[in-house]
């Protein structure tokens, strides 16, 4: 007896539905509508102009196309990573879960694989901006090498889950092992000796360089192989297309087995079944007084075991030394002296955008353990402080060994553009996660563990999250727009840190206040994370 | 003294009583066993008088303390194994424990120091290292069991506390709380499904149906009329008829079967 694929789907609509028909549930399909909204009308513009450039090259043919097809592809290979961290909506389909039903397994991944491509508004935005390619091509030069364009495209997106998806079970694998941390850390040491001893710094050696990376590209085969094979048929060649299209095709299926034969191991042993052993740490706890200290500890703790964390961490100093060795800013006119000092700013804001899960909803992971915080006689102000200083503490590390990693690919910047790095790192902080805090006692939602990003937040609260990075980004756009004008750049780091403390005031004002919002609403937030009826 | 007391408690989910004119008397020092079916109201009171949640009518007084009016009093000297336990799945069982009575109030070492007692007498010592996601219900039920008791608190309540655990487990348990309680260190409420164990165990008995408190005194009183199971059962209604056998597993042919 086997469970039809009907059967699964219509399991994942009906929660879905109950999860609309619940307590808040309106007010999340809204969200997730207006989330829609943004990204759909967003995705036809690029589409369209994706599809201009597809017509073009396909009325030109031969290097043309090769050209604007590359840039196509390329500008799809850039936003791979953003595709892949919205690949978790299998999740709601729990491989772990469904071992227990005669389901095969490899329905239940699969279909959590195609969900997560269709189902997310931004991986839908990547599938419309596939769609302009062809339609343009479409436009431009009708006759049947549109079916092999579209198969290219379609085999290029599901290469590209399979993949990402690939990619995500190993690192959570290794995030759950023990060392993992220190074999990480031994890795990257001994990258950075190879570039030290290699001398390749500064642009010339990159140029020098460039056909050599060139020859790496393999290793990411999805955007190389569909570009081989789309370039050959925009080019009128489809049957010296067909070997790329036939490689992609067995790539992408041996991916997507890889991964789901990962996925399904970590599933049967349970998936953690190997964690580090206690060590006897020195307290954090004694730095704070009262409660604060061990709810601080639990927080810490919870974080560094967090796979997402880990991933995070191990991922982003590299990606900063990847961009300080390979792409370092060059601005030109009065901007120049902002070019050392961009990345630096990027990166203290990337590392709050990258852990926003943990500020917008900060109550997601705790399951069972929420109810602790209502039985003990902790204040629940006292619960927000602990989770956001511990997430301080871990964003402010990850993001001076970014820094670090970047700084050391692409040479030490001007102190003002480090202090004004880390004072934007600090500042962002309260006001991000203070009113992160407001949305995750609102709408909190319980988060599986792992080290995917996205279905980690209810649609109203990544609405709100949204909208709280985008307003602080601006508030803290201002003094750098005013420091350009005055032609007076010190003056970034010294506003950025009056907003700083500017921020932290508020933030410890408003901080019982939510504590209370968060006693009040305490039904709501247990049903949300532990499942309580109410 | 009562350790609880309620007048009017109660709680209404979408205008439906779940717990309906709640008058619990419960005497400091008793074993007050808690009984009804599923669906009687067991857990929602539970979750009322450990304030997990809060009343649509009347009070409840724990302690001698109004719970609404000086919540976080009150916690500080309850322990609680709530319906779905509360533990932090992503700590060891030892810095569960730990920093679950420094929640508390302990210091550190001294939570740090009954922690290593209570993983002995529980016998998770050899799992201390293992984060509590690992642990199987019954080891998880344990650990719980050890959270409430850390900080020593005066009154225990206990949601279904031998459910998942093993014989040997339970029998061990039953004595360590018969103990506190024989030494009048303490306060326990407990629900649970197993009537023989709870005849075993506790000092006094409620039995609520459909919200309501239907039977309530001490185990002698309410043994009076016959054992607890007859009581029980005359309070919650009737024994009900067996239901009749299912079709496709009654027959020899097993009609309809998939697979057939």
């Amino acid at each position: 007896m086997s469970a039809r694929l009907g059967d699964l789907v219509e399991l994942r609509l009906r929660l879905g539905w109950r999860r609309l028909r619940g307590r808040g549930g309106a007010a999340e399909g809204a969200a997730q509508l207006v989330l829609f909204a943004l990204a759909v009308p967003a995705a036809l513009v690029l589409s369209a102009a994706l599809g201009l450039g597809s017509w073009r090259a396909a009325r030109a043919g031969g290097g043309h196309a090769s050209i604007a097809l590359g840039a196509i592809l390329f500008g799809l290979w850039q936003t791979w990573t953003a595709v892949g961290v919205t690949v978790n909506e299998r999740d709601a389909l729990d491989l772990r879960r469904m071992l227990a039903y005669p389901v095969a397994p490899g329905r239940v991944y699969a279909l959590g694989l195609v969900a997560s491509l269709v189902g997310d508004p931004f991986s839908l935005t990547w599938l419309l901006l596939l769609g302009g390619v062809v339609a343009g091509a479409a436009v431009a030069r009708p006759g049947a090498w549109l079916l092999l364009l579209a198969l290219a495209l379609l085999l290029f997106a599901a290469a590209t889950v399979a993949l990402v998806a690939l990619l995500q079970e190993l690192l959570a694998r290794l995030a759950r092992r023990r060392f993992a941390r220190e074999i990480a850390l031994a890795a990257g040491l001994a990258g950075w000796l190879a570039l030290a001893l290699s001398g390749a710094r500064g642009a010339g050696a990159v140029r020098t360089a460039f056909p050599a990376l060139a020859r790496l590209r393999w290793i990411l085969y999805p955007p190389a192989l569909a570009h081989a094979a789309v370039t050959r048929l925009f080019a009128g060649e489809p049957d010296r297309a067909l070997p790329w299209l036939g490689l992609l095709a067995v790539a992408a299926v041996t991916t997507g087995w890889a991964a789901y034969r990962v996925a399904l191991e970590a599933a049967r042993t349970g998936g953690e079944a190997v964690l580090p052993q206690p060590r006897r740490t020195r307290p954090a706890a004694a730095l704070f007084p009262e409660r604060l200290g061990p709810l601080f500890e639990k927080e810490v703790r919870q974080l560094a075991r967090h796979p997402a964390v880990r991933v995070f961490a191990l991922a982003l100093p590299a990606l900063a030394a990847l961009v300080g060795w390979k792409a370092p800013v060059r601005l030109g006119g009065d901007l120049a002296p902002l070019s050392q000092a961009l990345p630096l700013f990027f990166l203290a804001l990337y590392v709050h955008l990258g852990l926003q899960a943990f500020w917008v909803n900060p109550l997601a992971w705790e399951r069972g353990g929420a109810r602790a915080f209502y039985l003990a006689p902790v204040a629940p102000g006292d619960v927000l402080a602990a989770k956001n200083l511990a997430l301080l503490a871990c964003t402010t590390l990850v993001f001076l060994a970014s820094e670090t990693a970047h700084a050391a690919a692409a040479g030490w910047p001007e102190p003002w553009a480090v202090a004004g790095a880390l004072a934007l790192e600090l500042g962002l902080a309260p006001v991000l996660y203070g009113l992160g805090n407001l949305v995750g006692v609102l709408w909190p939602r319980a988060a599986p563990v792992g080290a995917q990003r996205s279905g980690a937040v209810s649609p109203l609260a990544a609405l709100a999250g949204m909208g709280i990075a985008s307003g602080a980004t601006l508030l803290f756009a201002l003094p750098v727009m005013l420091a350009l004008v005055l032609d007076r750049l010190w003056t970034v780091p010294v506003a950025w840190g009056v907003l700083a403390g500017a921020g932290a005031i508020a933030w410890r004002l408003t901080l019982p206040a939510v504590g209370r919002l968060l006693a009040r609403r305490r039904e709501a937030v247990l049903a949300a994370v532990t499942g309580d009826e109410v | 003294m009562l350790a609880i007391e309620t007048r009017g408690l109660t709680r209404l989910f979408d205008g439906k009583p779940a717990v309906q004119d709640l008058a619990l008397a419960v005497p400091a020092g008793a074993f007050y066993g808690f009984l009804g079916p599923n669906g009687a109201g067991k857990s929602t009171t539970m979750r009322l008088l450990t304030g997990l949640l809060a009343p649509t009518a009347g009070e409840a007084r724990v302690l001698g303390v109004d719970l609404a009016a000086s919540p976080l009093a009150v916690k500080a000297q309850l322990g609680v194994v709530p319906d779905g336990l509360n533990l932090f799945e992503r700590l060891t069982g030892e810095e569960q424990l730990r920093i679950h009575g420094q929640l508390y109030g302990l210091p550190r070492r001294e939570a740090a120091r009954r922690a290593g007692e209570l993983l002995e007498a529980l016998e998770l010592s050899p799992d201390a290292g293992k984060v509590v996601q690992d642990y199987s219900h019954g080891m998880k039920k344990k650990l719980a069991l050890g959270c409430a008791l850390i900080h020593g608190p005066r009154l225990l309540f206990l949601d279904e506390p031998f459910e998942g655990i093993d014989a040997v487990a339970v029998s061990g348990i039953r004595r360590l709380l018969q103990d506190l309680v024989a030494r009048r260190a303490l306060t326990i409420f407990l629900t649970s499904h197993v009537l023989e164990v709870v005849e075993r165990l506790v000092t006094h008995v409620g039995i609520i149906h459909r919200g309501r408190l239907v039977v309530q005194g001490t185990l002698e009183e309410v043994r009076a009329t016959g054992t607890l199971e007859e009581t029980f059962i005359r309070a919650v209604g009737e024994a009900r008829p067996a239901p009749p056998p299912l079709s496709w597993l009654a027959g020899p042919g097993r009609e309809g079967d998939p697979e057939a």
